[in-house]
């Protein structure tokens, strides 16, 4: 053969395909902060109107400056056996304790359910079943076997944090690309190796829409609970509240547990910025 | 050494006539060789790279490295795979540095590695971006570094440069010519261009579907001549080169009742 003649080569970073970098950061949220403040704003402005100019009967809408000084109220001398931060620390202890058992056993026995056929077949039967079920619905037995205290309440609150965890957990096993596997196998990882450097990561971003999904189905379940059966909490205090037509001191509730929902997903958020910032990107 | 002895993969299938994916394929891949296996879809040459690699089992027959038999994937045949399967957590870096890392090669030592062969592949610039930055040809150089990292035995290539464009496979296959120059690592490389098989192998196996067979082997050396020149262009227009490709274009083209046997 004769051919061209002899040439250093040398492989520069070729541009034909390549993406603009950094990618864009989520700018479809920040455009949309300022829209999303303005219609806040105009809701709060909606509101002062319709109790200024009377509207609706103040027992039925509070005006806005009766909302906060009952809330001033209830934050200093507490309203149904308790301070606005004693029953929102209660309401939050509970959470946190379901949050706690939904996690600890949800994401070890869900990650153990994808990797396994025999621990999926014999698990997910009485997870399906009672999944299936309304929380509010067995609360009656739970409070039958485990009496009226903070055990049927937490429990409660668990079962309902651990299936969308252990679901999301199995899912996110199974969704693990063969070809990820494959190539980890041909590069010599042992199945320790695979589970923690492959399979693992590559299940977090399904465990942490779960985790999503059960702080969602807990607050729900959470307030439910404490409307039938407690002693304290958010739920407890807008329900005795409700007894006594004190509307105001609902709304303090209803505004307090907005914002923990507003800070359950701010946070999670944050989180899977900071754990999980491939999120589909590959 | 790697030597395929009469491998044969059959898949059941619904309607009771079992694929013959692969049917008494013999092959021996000799150390310093490219071996491209050309052909049609479905003429088993990816059943052939993966059965190689481990991940499926033959249903017949036999494939040994250096005489020992290959029952599951393991780290002395690197893979490097059409889609990439780099990891989108770990930067550039610690992809390629993942095999040592498994085999327990202390962090300092993996990383002096990996950068040697980021080098090898043009990106030691590109070391501490996650995978996701870089582009499809950029992500594949990762790829042949990180199959390279652990220094195996082959390197099995499936369809590597397949989804890439035209410009970018050009460039890939000047890379690959010139890294196998400097390395001198056997290679098994799959691919559909017969452009491709005839840039790139020593040696050049025809495979046709249905049974997937070897139906030709041609040896040719163009490659030598792109990892001197670095250049893919001189040696498509040389008249050797046309005429082999006419001659496996008509093998593959050729209607499936025709072919008789093997031409070995």
């Amino acid at each position: 053969m004769t051919l061209a003649a002899n040439s250093p080569t040398s492989f520069p970073p070729s541009t034909t395909q390549r993406r603009p970098s950094p990618p864009p950061r989520r700018s479809a949220s920040t455009s949309t902060l300022g829209i999303s403040l303005v219609t806040l704003a105009a809701m709060i402005a909606l509101w002062f109107i319709a109790a200024r100019f009377g509207w609706a009967s103040p027992l039925f809408l509070p005006s806005p400056a009766e909302v906060l000084t009952q809330f001033s109220a209830v934050w200093a001398d507490g309203y149904a056996n308790g301070t606005l931060l004693d029953h929102t620390l209660a309401s939050l202890g509970r959470i946190a304790a379901a949050l706690g058992v939904g996690i600890f056993l949800g994401i070890p026995l869900g990650l153990l359910m994808g990797l396994n056929r025999w621990v999926k077949g014999i698990f997910s039967v009485p997870i399906d079943l009672y999944w299936g079920l309304p929380p509010l619905a067995y609360l009656p037995l739970l409070i039958i076997w485990l009496g009226i205290g903070e055990t049927s309440k937490i429990v409660l609150l668990s079962l309902s944090t651990f299936a969308p965890i252990c679901f999301a957990a199995q899912a996110g096993v199974r969704s693990v690309p063969a070809e990820r596997i494959n190539a980890a196998l041909s590069l010599g990882a042992s199945r320790l190796q695979l589970f923690t450097s492959i399979i693992l990561p590559s299940a977090l971003p399904e465990i942490m829409t779960g985790l999503k999904i059960a702080i969602g189905a807990g607050l729900s379940t959470l307030v439910a609970a404490e409307l039938i059966a407690a002693q304290s909490g958010l739920g407890y205090m807008i329900m005795s509240a409700a007894n006594f037509l004190a509307t105001d001191v609902v709304f303090v509730g209803l505004i307090v547990i907005a914002i923990l929902a507003f800070a359950f997903t701010s946070g999670m958020r944050w989180l899977e910025r900071r754990l999980i910032p491939w999120k589909g990107k590959l | 050494m790697l030597r395929i002895h009469d491998a044969s993969v059959t898949f059941p299938a619904s309607d009771g006539h079992d694929v013959h994916a692969l049917d008494h394929v013999s092959l021996d891949i000799a150390p310093d060789s490219i071996v491209v296996a050309v052909g049609a879809s479905g003429c088993g040459k990816s059943t052939l790279l993966n059965a190689i690699a481990g991940f499926l089992p033959l249903t017949q027959g036999t494939i040994t490295l250096d005489g020992k038999e290959i029952v599951a994937p393991g780290g002395d045949r690197g893979v490097v795979f059409q889609k990439d399967t780099l990891l989108p957590w770990a930067n550039v870096l610690d992809n390629v540095a993942l095999g040592l890392k498994y085999r327990g090669v202390r962090r300092s030592e993996r990383h002096e590695r990996s950068r040697r062969l980021l080098e090898l592949v043009g990106l030691a610039d590109f070391a501490e971006k996650p995978p996701y930055e870089l582009s499809g040809g950029m992500r594949q150089r990762v790829g042949i570094a990180r199959a390279l990292a652990t220094d195996p035995k082959i390197l099995l290539m499936d369809e590597p440069f397949g989804a890439l464009d035209s410009l970018t496979r050009e460039t890939m296959q000047q890379l690959l010519a010139s890294v196998w120059a400097k390395t001198g690592k056997q290679i098994l490389f799959i691919t559909h261009s017969i452009e491709e098989a005839l840039t790139l192998g020593t040696t050049i196996v025809v495979m046709s579907p249905r049974p997937g067979r070897i139906v030709a082997r041609f040896e040719a050396d163009f490659v030598r001549e792109v990892a001197r020149s670095g250049d893919i262009g001189p040696i498509q227009s040389h008249p050797r080169f046309i005429e082999l490709r006419q001659e496996i274009r008509s093998l593959i083209h050729q209607p499936e009742g025709a072919r008789t046997g093997t031409l070995q």
